[in-house]
């Protein structure tokens, strides 16, 4: 008989954990909101911060209560590491770097998770050569999302062809700028009022729409090659083990 | 290239510190700079980081920092005169536009965007020292305690960025060996060629990685509970360090409670100094924050001090 150990079964905490961290982000939301008290006091480029390190922190706790396999976690850590490089050759065009592509991918062969953390490792340890600043968690947190959210439209419509995906990248394009262009917003500029929203991300269009066609060039030159290797080495990842005769299954 | 921004260990005295010390401290300054409004605070905040990278021997690496910093600056001052109009002072007024109404520039918003911009060069600066005074692995390690996996993949991917790059020079060089130019044919003759190194770079790489998690397997990996071990010191210094983020911190929160520290731009400019407090208050905040400087240049000159602490 042969048993599939399959990587991805639901652990009980997660239920918890997932209500509880959308519970405290809402209430720092909503505190925010009201001028008087203690939250809204701290000003909304603190208080972005925290929402995003929460975020972050509910990701990571994620995995960690995970089951990863050893060839999970060298996959990932390698998969990032390709995307992390990806952004070196192509420092001098503004925003055009197939790290966004490469994250997508990989979200979208492996699954949310992987593709969370493929993303915001790719970021974190770009930035170790590249230079951390204050973008590092934004950039951990708009990568990390295009990976998961990759994985759940898979999940969502498997049949997505080259076409849906190629859009899909074109909006990680913007979607990725429009993230990074809160931090600037909400710690910079003041009276926060749409208005400024409109300045700030009409200052950052061009950039966005660079980055939006890269997207789309990358996936539509090296998607389908990438995404069929990636599938390959997906295979290799589920282990099968054989039941012995006695029918006891070592664990 | 690539190393010009990685941590160099240089053997300072700001480099020895425990990494939850350093980062306690950073982790301080950061908070303060997006907690304060008062240009004179922030102005203090940018003083205490200039001496810290000043004495952590990173001024050139700060210089790539400012070149960054400028650009976001300058949108910084931009913006915030351009489409605010709670300031009453106003200097200029300019014609209608349809979506923003009328434009007006106003004292206020100018002398808010200064002091933003002030507080983005905090902010930038803060992670500069961070690049210059903290070695990744040690930050790591302090996570590994309770984010095993996570920090074992960043480490990992931390290891293989430069081995990859590297790596692409060599699946290069094979190919131009193998009679392959990259500089020569069409655009669409160029991509494929292009694409072919990359498609190499992944497979080869992919193949490694499940060599690393046979060796992984092979080490026992997740045979059982983890263990954990630091080479990391806790010395003195770390504890007058820590004593010192923690007395700024509250401080500077008991400060912005009872408004020192912060500053009202709109509808029109408050005056800097609002009393004694604002200035006593200022010099205990940037006192504790300077501790790591004064007692790194102590040190230097005063080697009973290093022995001792």
């Amino acid at each position: 008989m042969v048993k599939a150990i399959s990587n991805d079964k639901p652990n009980p905490m997660l239920k918890i954990l997932f209500p509880l961290f959308l519970i405290i982000i809402l209430g720092l939301l909503l505190a925010g909101i009201k001028q008087e008290n203690f939250v809204a006091r701290q000003g909304w480029g603190l208080l972005s911060a925290e929402i995003m390190v929460i975020a972050l922190a509910f990701f990571y706790w994620g995995f960690e209560q995970g089951r990863a396999s050893s060839r999970e976690i060298a996959l990932i850590a390698v998969l990032a590491a390709v995307a992390a490089v990806g952004r070196v050759p192509f420092a001098a065009l503004p925003n055009v770097q197939p790290t966004t592509f490469v994250v997508i991918v990989s979200g979208f062969v492996f699954g949310p998770r992987a593709g969370f953390m493929v993303g915001s490792t790719a970021a974190l340890v770009s930035n170790f050569f590249l230079g951390q600043g204050p973008w590092t968690p934004w950039q951990m947190f708009a990568w990390g999302l295009a990976g998961a959210s990759a994985g759940v439209i898979k999940m969502i419509c498997p049949g997505i062809g080259t076409r849906g995906m190629s859009v899909f990248n074109v909006a990680w394009g913007y979607l990725f700028g429009w993230i990074m262009n809160l931090w600037f917003w909400t710690s910079f500029i003041q009276p926060l009022n749409w208005q400024s929203f409109l300045a700030s991300y009409a200052a950052s269009f061009w950039f966005d729409t660079f980055h939006a066609a890269g997207n789309a060039a990358f996936y539509l030159l090296f998607g389908v090659g990438f995404t069929k290797i990636l599938k390959r080495f997906r295979r290799k990842l589920i282990i099968r083990t054989i039941e012995d005769q006695a029918g006891s299954l070592p664990d | 290239m690539l190393d010009k921004l990685f941590y160099k260990e240089k053997g300072l005295f700001l480099q020895s510190l425990h990494p939850l010390a350093a980062l306690t401290y950073l982790g301080t300054l950061l908070v303060l700079a997006l907690a304060f409004t008062n240009p004179l605070y922030l102005l203090g905040i940018l003083l205490v980081v200039a001496l810290a990278i000043r004495a952590a021997d990173g001024l050139e690496a700060w210089e790539s920092y400012l070149k960054i910093a400028l650009f976001m600056m300058v949108l910084v001052m931009i913006i915030n005169p351009l489409v605010v109009h709670a300031g009453k002072t106003v200097i200029w007024q300019g014609p209608h536009i349809p979506v923003f109404g009328r434009l007006t520039v106003s004292l206020e918003a100018i002398c808010y965007g200064a002091a933003m911009s002030v507080r983005l060069l905090d902010i930038i600066s803060v992670f500069c020292l961070y690049n210059l005074i903290v070695h990744p692995d040690k930050a790591l390690n302090l996570f590994s305690r309770f984010a095993g996996k996570s920090v074992l993949v960043i480490s990992l991917a931390t290891r293989m960025f430069p081995a990859m790059v590297r790596e692409m020079e060599n699946i290069r060089s094979v190919q131009q060996m193998r009679g392959v130019d990259f500089r020569k044919g069409s655009a669409k003759e160029k991509v494929g060629k292009y694409s072919s190194l990359v498609n190499i770079l992944l497979l080869s790489s992919l193949e490694d990685s499940l060599e690393i998690a046979e060796s992984m397997q092979a080490r026992a990996f997740g045979s059982g509970p983890r263990t954990c071990y630091s080479r990391n010191l806790w010395r003195p210094r770390d504890t007058l360090f820590l004593s010192g983020s923690a007395c700024a911190l509250g401080a500077g929160i008991w400060g912005l409670l009872h408004g020192f520290g912060s500053y009202t731009f709109y509808p029109q400019l408050d005056y800097l100094i609002s009393g004694p407090g604002t200035v006593a208050l200022l010099l205990i905040v940037l006192f504790s924050l300077s501790i790591p400087v004064l007692i790194g240049w102590g040190c230097g000159r005063w080697h009973y001090l290093k022995s001792k602490i």
